[in-house]
């Protein structure tokens, strides 16, 4: 039995067979961790400094070097990496007095925040399956982001109190700007306009209050009232896209969900989308008081948007990238002003980061070649084992040997 | 999917009977369901009908990969999100503790399982859809993101 | 020839599992740079699926395939799949959650004559202007 680091549901029932270069015959594992496991033998690294191939040693130390001799040096990725690697991250962070960012402060962040400081109610996943019967997916589309998250949880699997599950018993509602792969699957599918969705829940509440919805379609919106009123147990899964569409006025959900919870039971999930942002937001919010953009300089720790990555990128004059491809998946602005910096990327595998990257360190892929242990997106440890042989290093073998030179 | 309607259009449609049939729509239909061959119709035969004759040849050629119960599974369309595998009665009864909780099955009485991220088919014979008292279950159809399995 | 439109992006499992395998692949380019379009600003522009546009504002330029929508009609709205090539037109200087606006850019769409941007221009892009 394998685990699968694809998605932040981490799936512990995957099954292979292992033959020398190729796995074949993967039980379970969705076509998104399919492409994951077949990432081990594609684009691979070998150490670099300047483009020149060298030994890992080499690479480390002059990895030591930049980050010694820079003033304002910035740790970012973090959420493709075990909680094992997070910590000794983290107490690097502070060594060097630097800035400290992971994914979350471009996507779930805000929302990530309310959560684990209990500002949100939530759940776990298992309790999804045993008691909810409604499961609200908002600017979220997990049969393409988490692919099992419908059957092995939230809408068609058995669960305790839920033995009809959705033949019967559960309610499946997709909010989005565009009718996704699941919006076609489940049972209500309500679409709102870019950036409509601080008015959408205007519109929830007035109708929950017995008002007439001052926003959308004012029978369907009156209806969408009837099936949160019933529902016995439900669950909000916020995506990226009520995030952004969000934004400062994240707010307004907490005033839905509070609104919810006189009337019943309602539970936030977000949509963490890699397997360990959770975790590393939790280890360093019990560190520093803070989930993400956090600053160790001088000695002092501070926290704020000035820290957060697309800030960190224009002021900072070094940069250790692990695990992330910032320069893939970041807005142009920030993925240039880290293309003119002195960058370390630490990485299983080539991307635009690693091509920019001044030295790179090839690492050990999670849940393959490496074990250690993660946070799932309902918050819930799991454990895995490295399942093929490798002498690459991993995340936190690389980051241990880094602090300890410096 | 292909209808009896399309079928039609493209037959020679003078009613001659000789396939066995009373009407063209009949023989259509018997096509759809696999009990009849293209090769049955003889006025289809006639060079007249060539264009026609390979028309429906390709329309028709999807019908023969499917199972016996009428499944067809498009492997590159499917998600391997497993919605099948667990909204299935018969792998929901084979597997209570796996396929009914959300979890990929283990044994092999199952129908519908994921391997190498892509939904596979086997025992079509256990499914509901098959022999005479077949029930026109639509499960594993109706819980697909993509329309990646189908019945004819 | 030229439409306004805002782009939303979304996810995508084939293009994440092209990722997957290789951000250098020809899969992965096609399944990326690629902009979804409604029917009606299709016509007005005089493409069809599959023709390449221009995708631009202030903050950056790519030349994307177009794709028909099947969604109801959304006249206006278009969507790009999450990726390098869609980021070339994300701000990073947003608001004070200092959050980049992923899901409302705006942007022209124009026909073009040119060939579908590549992974390495937009590489070399990030380069020249970093340096
Ligand atoms: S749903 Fe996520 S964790 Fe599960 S198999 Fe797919 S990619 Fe892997």
């Amino acid at each position: 039995m394998a685990v699968c680091t694809g998605c932040s549901l981490l799936c512990e029932d995957i099954e292979l067979t292992l033959k020398t270069g190729a796995i074949s015959q993967v039980k379970n594992l969705c076509r998104k961790g399919h492409g994951h496991f077949q990432a081990l033998f594609t684009e691979r690294i070998v150490p670099k400094i300047d483009g020149q191939e060298v030994s890992v040693d080499q690479a480390i130390t002059k990895a030591v070097d930049i980050l010694r001799n820079a003033k304002h040096p910035l740790l970012y990725g973090w959420s493709n990496s075990a909680l094992e690697a997070q910590r000794v991250g983290i107490d690097l962070g502070k060594k060097l007095g630097a800035t400290i960012d992971d994914t979350s402060s471009f996507c779930q962040g805000i929302l990530m925040e309310l959560v684990l400081t209990g500002k949100l109610p939530t759940c776990t996943l298992d309790d999804v399956r045993n008691f909810a019967d409604t499961s609200v997916f908002w600017g979220a589309d997990p049969s393409n982001s988490h692919p099992r998250l419908l059957s092995r949880f939230a809408y068609y699997p058995r669960g305790s109190k839920r033995q009809k599950s959705y033949e019967e018993e559960r309610n499946c509602l997709v909010v989005d700007v565009r009718k996704s792969a699941t919006a076609k699957l489940c049972s209500n599918y309500f679409r709102v306009p870019p950036g409509g969705d601080a008015d959408f829940i205007a519109s929830v509440i007035d109708v929950l209050d017995g008002k007439i919805p001052k926003y959308g379609d004012k029978k369907r919106m009156i209806d969408l009232g009837t099936i949160l009123r019933k529902t016995e147990y439900g669950v909000i899964f916020p995506g990226v896209g009520l995030v952004y569409a969000l934004q400062d006025k994240i707010e307004l959900l907490k005033t839905l969900v509070a609104k919810l919870n006189e009337i019943t039971t309602f539970k936030v999930v977000p949509m963490v989308e890699h397997y360990n942002m959770r975790g590393f937001n939790q280890l360093l919010l019990d560190d520093s008081g803070s989930i993400n953009r956090v600053s160790f300089h001088s000695g002092q720790v501070t926290h704020g948007p000035e820290n957060s990555i697309m800030a960190a990128a224009k002021i900072c004059d070094a940069a250790l990238v692990i695990g992330s491809d910032p320069l893939s998946s970041l807005p142009f602005g920030t993925a240039k002003s880290l293309a003119g910096v002195s960058l370390i990327a630490i990485d299983p595998r080539r991307s635009l980061t690693t091509d920019a990257a001044q030295v790179v360190i090839p690492s050990a892929m999670y849940g393959l070649e490496a074990g250690g242990s993660a946070i799932r997106m309902d918050g819930v440890r799991i454990e895995f084992e490295p399942i093929v042989k490798s002498d690459l290093l991993s995340d936190e073998q690389i980051l241990a040997r880094i602090k300890e030179e410096i | 999917m292909v209808g009896a309607m399309e079928i039609y259009k493209l037959l020679p449609t003078d009613a001659c009977k000789e396939c066995g049939y009373s009407s063209c729509m009949a023989l259509a239909v018997a096509l759809l369901n696999r009990e009849k061959k293209l090769e049955d119709c003889p006025a289809l035969l006639n060079p007249k009908y060539a264009d026609k004759f390979k028309k429906l040849k390709e329309l028709l050629a999807p019908l023969e990969k499917a199972s016996e119960t009428g499944l067809i599974i498009h492997p590159e369309k499917c998600f391997g999100c497993g919605n099948c595998v667990v909204a299935c009665p018969v792998n929901v009864a084979a597997e209570p503790t796996r396929c009914g909780i959300g979890l990929g099955p283990q044994g092999d009485r199952v129908i519908l399982a994921v391997e190498d991220g892509v939904v596979k088919c086997m025992n079509v014979k256990e499914c509901r859809r098959f022999g005479p008292n077949k029930v026109m279950c639509n499960a594993c159809t109706v819980t697909c993101p993509s329309k990646a399995i189908e019945f004819v | 020839m030229q439409v306004v439109v805002t782009v939303v992006t979304f996810r995508d499992i084939f293009q994440n599992e092209a990722e997957k395998k290789s951000r250098y692949s020809e899969d992965y380019r096609k399944l990326s740079a690629q902009i979804t379009l409604d029917k009606q600003d299709m016509a007005g522009l005089g493409v069809k699926d599959g023709q390449n546009v221009l995708v631009k504002n202030d903050v950056g330029s790519v030349v994307v395939a177009v794709k028909a929508s099947e969604d109801d009609s959304h006249p206006g709205l278009a969507f790009m799949v999450n990726s390098p090539w869609s980021n070339q037109l994300v701000r990073d200087d947003v608001c004070e959650t200092n959050i980049p606006g992923f899901k409302g850019i705006s942007a022209q769409v124009s026909p073009s004559g040119e060939s579908v941007t590549q992974i390495s221009e937009l590489f070399q892009r990030m380069k020249a202007q970093g340096a």
